[in-house]
């Protein structure tokens, strides 16, 4: 029988928050994957988003403002058999963890970074979070946002992450498929959710979002954003597109997957050149105790050039 | 035998080869050699330097005024007028006798002032030559070589600056009557027998013998010890060494100096061995280690891989840990088994890069906002740094909290011969969990000791926040649960404070009654044992009270030893006596002698000395003494 995710712990959104969507679409993909309790982990990081690992029955963590990345990166190194998705906010990603962002896609651990992206702070009462366009105002900001906006799509793209997409939290069909898609790809990957506050984002609403989204696949039949091993060339040329299709923003919004690079070998393939048997033997699988309860490890053996 | 060697040169100069070269080729001869390396936050052109002692026995403290000098430079010269006493041996390049302070850009401007001024006060011309006779009116002796001359003698390929260092170690060598055959060895081990390299550099060393005998420099012939197996490593090497006996499989770290070293030595050994009984048995595997964004990173990083049951650490110094602070407090809160090497330099801010310190033990102790249970540990030796190293990622284990290990600069960069290394002077509990825990309560209150069942991400399911929790890991406001939870957190450090061996919490060196007692930690160690022995000398008995662990405090034996004494006077490396107002927090008892040294370089045991015979004799009426030794 298949694990459920769910749990029975009472969730605080607020009601009609797009939140809800990515909570069941996680589930369902999960599920769907046929993956158990402990074969994944959700780590997050502060504000809504943060809340989700404690709604999800799995191994959970809620872990620091802007640091899920690192705490994620860091689970994944010791335990690359674990699935570990990271359910995080657009000011924990792309504000306060933008440096961990960048440097993930740099790593392409295999991660599944997914973006509450609301353009608002909700938890502190709705300042502008980095998503935001430069100019627009919500009903909880005193004057116009004076930032510009960060685009999540083509900082991953130039990040390095291998897997960049986006999602709305009222589309849950395709979000679950985005989600499934994002947890089987090899390296990190990105989906960006289009997720209304109702609370404190008048301007970008349900409606708002619904009167814009499309589908890349359905706009164009053709769509292949897929690169396969021993069809690296295809990747600049895909690449640029999907970046095009990353600038689109206004009156049409596009969604599913921009870039799928299976060519780009993941943080954990390129250790294990170097670290032995670190795939099949990682640092959470190790024995570091001895037959008689002191170290395994020779010293001399090991630091033989510092003998003297 | 008791030969204290300063040899100098530019940033880039092959230095640390130099002394790597002395240490090795009096190790052939069966001499124990002890060093500390100092050097500019600079990559090249520089004043830096090496400050080695050798001996029968292992020293363990170094010494001014120096026997020999040994100049790769002029700046040397000029920058060690100080360091120089009756019958110390100075070796330079003559042509470096022209040059002058004005033209030595290389040397900080305040340093330079302060040069000039004491060659000024003494009517010694700005000049190298100036500098030298300066040095002969203490009682030093001048021994110009002529290094181009040496060096075109041996017909050695390249440019002849590139051998200075060979020849200034051979010279060294020479003058104190090691045999050639050492040195040759060392310059073998040295340049790891590339047959081209080790040939050329040879031919400089039969060139420094050659002319060394020639003018009547060399030595009297030293004798031949017994020639023992020994460790040649430094603090940075100990830590890592025993981090890797002690189960570490994943170090996060950011570049930083004096903690990086440690990072590259276990990257450089991903790849480690196994005892021969374990060989058949266990697994080949590898440590990961992982270059970081930032410190932030790093010590999350390190708490995400800790939770799936590796045994994890971060390395860094002073600004880094700064950066860590928020990701050490998740640590306390959630009880996640973190090891933090804090490799501490000059600060504040960036402070000293290169330099000593003991000024962040207050911020160790109180890294991070709110309440929550931490051990912070210290070592004073590089041989303490490989056990602590080991001790640390167990308590960090066994107590689920963060452990912070302070190291300091000066203990980092010391080079040490360490005899052996005892596999079984530490056990490793093994942490590998195989079967989930039915009905998982990772924070339960069920226990007598704080400490609850671990939860191993991919074994058991359970939840963790940066907010109250209660026994399952979800959030909690309530009043009740949140009083439990911070109880049975801080009950940890009580079971620690019962469970870690007395000898790991504080020792006292010496007579149990003695009329001084110092009190001390980190690098001290060493030259307050030798100054304790120096006292014995001229009738004054003396005791170390050592302190090596600082969270939990051990306050009864600390109060015990203090209440009996006569004389304490504390002995740090920084400002405000770091250590004597936590001896005060914990025990109310207040110290009122101090020897303090902020200036960044190595305490050494001369100035201890007199600074301590000085309070005792009461010849110094100052509460505090401060030491000023070093280039």
């Amino acid at each position: 029988m298949a694990h459920n995710f769910k749990n029975d712990v009472t969730v605080d959104w607020c009601p009609g928050c797009g939140d809800f969507g990515i909570l069941t679409s996680i589930s369902q993909a999960l599920s769907e994957l046929n993956l158990n309790g402990n074969d994944v982990v959700a780590i997050s990081g502060i504000g809504c988003s943060g809340k989700t690992p404690h709604y999800l029955n799995m191994g959970g963590v809620h872990t620091l403002h802007g640091r899920s990345i690192p705490f994620a990166t860091g689970v994944k190194l010791a335990n690359p058999n674990l699935k570990v998705i990271v359910p995080s906010g657009d000011g924990d990603m792309l504000g306060i963890g933008a440096g961990h962002f960048v440097a993930e896609g740099r790593r392409n651990t295999g991660l599944t970074l997914i973006i509450y992206d609301n353009e608002v702070y909700g938890l502190t009462k709705g300042q502008a979070a980095p998503t935001m366009q430069l100019g627009e105002q919500t009903k909880s900001l005193a004057r116009p946002n004076v930032f510009g906006k960060v685009n999540p799509i083509t900082l991953a793209l130039s990040s390095g992450y291998s897997f960049v997409a986006r999602g709305f939290s009222f589309d849950m069909k395709q979000l679950k498929d985005l989600i499934k898609m994002a947890v089987m790809h090899d390296g990190s990957a990105v989906i960006d959710v289009l997720q209304p506050c109702p609370t404190y984002n008048n301007v970008n609403t349900m409606e708002w979002y619904r009167q814009r989204v499309y589908k890349l696949e359905e706009e164009d039949k053709n769509w292949d954003p897929i690169i396969t091993p021993g069809n690296e060339n295809t990747a600049e040329e895909k690449f640029q597109k999907a970046y095009t299709k990353g600038m689109e923003w206004g009156d049409r919004i596009p969604t599913g997957v921009f870039y799928d690079n299976r060519a780009v070998p993941s943080f954990t393939k390129r250790l294990n050149e170097f670290v032995p048997n670190y795939l099949d033997y990682p640092p959470s699988q190790q024995i570091v105790t001895g037959k008689d309860g002191y170290t395994p490890v020779d010293p001399y053996g090991t630091f033989a050039e510092k003998l003297i | 035998m008791d030969l204290n060697v300063a040899i100098g040169g530019p940033q880039g100069g092959g230095i640390d080869t130099s002394s790597n070269m002395i240490n090795r080729a009096f190790a052939e001869a069966g001499y124990n050699v002890f060093g500390v390396r100092e050097y500019h936050s600079n990559i090249k052109g520089r004043h830096s330097y090496n400050h080695l002692r050798v001996k029968e026995d292992r020293p363990r403290s170094l010494k001014y005024p120096v026997d020999i000098i040994v100049a790769l430079d002029a700046d040397t010269i000029f920058e060690h007028l100080e360091d120089v006493g009756p019958g110390t041996k100075i070796i330079y390049d003559r042509s470096f006798e022209s040059s002058d302070l004005a033209q030595a850009r290389m040397i900080m401007r305040d340093t330079a002032r302060r040069i000039k001024e004491t060659l000024d006060a003494a009517k010694f011309p700005n000049t190298v030559k100036g500098a030298v006779d300066y040095m002969k009116s203490r009682g030093g002796i001048p021994m110009p070589i002529p290094f181009n001359d040496v060096v075109a003698s041996a017909n050695a390929e390249g440019p002849a600056a590139r051998y200075f260092n060979t020849l200034g170690s051979a010279v060294t060598l020479s003058i104190s009557g090691l045999d050639q055959k050492f040195t040759v060895e060392a310059i073998k081990q040295v340049f790891s027998n590339k047959e081209k390299v080790v040939a050329e550099n040879v031919r400089v060393v039969e060139a420094a013998y050659r002319y060394a005998n020639e003018n009547g420099l060399a030595g009297k012939p030293l004798k031949t010890l017994q020639k023992k197996q020994r460790f040649l490593i430094t603090g940075n090497d100990g830590s890592a060494i025993g981090k890797l006996m002690g189960g570490l499989r994943l170090q996060t770290y950011y570049p930083i100096t004096p903690a990086s070293d440690e990072s590259t030595i276990l990257e450089e050994h991903e790849e480690y061995s196994f005892i021969e009984a374990e060989k058949n048995r266990l697994k080949r595997g590898g440590v990961v280690v992982v270059q970081t964004e930032d410190e932030i990173s790093a010590v999350t990083m390190a708490q995400g891989a800790a939770l799936t049951g590796a045994r994890t650490s971060t390395a860094t110094s002073g600004p880094g840990f700064s950066l860590m602070a928020e990701g050490i407090g998740f640590a306390g809160m959630d009880e996640v088994p973190l090891v933090v090497t804090l490799y501490q330099r000059g600060g504040p801010s960036t402070g000293l890069p290169t330099r000593n310190g003991q000024s962040d033990l207050l911020f160790a102790l109180n890294t991070g906002h709110g309440e929550f249970p931490r051990i912070v540990i210290s070592s004073g030796d590089v041989e303490e740094c490989i056990y602590d190293a080991m001790k640390a990622l167990n308590y960090a284990q066994r107590y689920q909290l963060p452990v912070i290990h302070l190291i300091d600069k000066n203990l980092a960069n010391s080079t040490d011969m360490v005899p052996d290394i005892d596999l079984k002077r530490v056990q490793v509990p093994q942490t590998l969990k195989t079967v989930p825990s039915p009905d998982f309560h990772r924070y339960s209150l069920k226990t007598e000791t704080g400490i609850s069942e671990m939860g191993i991400l991919g074994k058991d399911i359970f939840w963790m926040t940066g907010d109250e929790h209660d026994e399952l890991g979800h959030v909690t406001e309530d009043t009740e649960m949140r009083d439990s939870q911070m109880r049975k957190r801080f009950m940890k450090l009580e079971t620690a404070l019962r469970e870690i061996p007395a000898n790991d919490q504080a020792v006292l060196y010496g007579p149990d009654k003695a009329d001084i007692t110092f009190v001390t930690w980190g690098s001290q160690k060493g030259p307050i044992l030798d100054v304790m022995e120096d006292l014995k000398q001229e009738g004054i008995s003396a005791n170390l009270l050592y302190l090596k662990m600082f969270m939990p405090f051990p306050s009864e034996f600390v109060k015990k030893v203090l209440e009996k004494a006569k004389l304490v006077i504390d002995v740090e490396s920084n400002m405000l006596a770091q250590a004597a107002m936590v001896i005060k927090l914990n025990t109310g008892i207040s110290i009122e002698k101090s020897i303090l040294k902020y200036n960044g370089r190595h305490m050494t045991e001369d100035e201890i000395l007199k600074a301590a015979k000085d309070i005792y004799s009461g010849k110094s009426k100052n509460e505090i003494e401060v030491l000023q030794n070093g280039a």
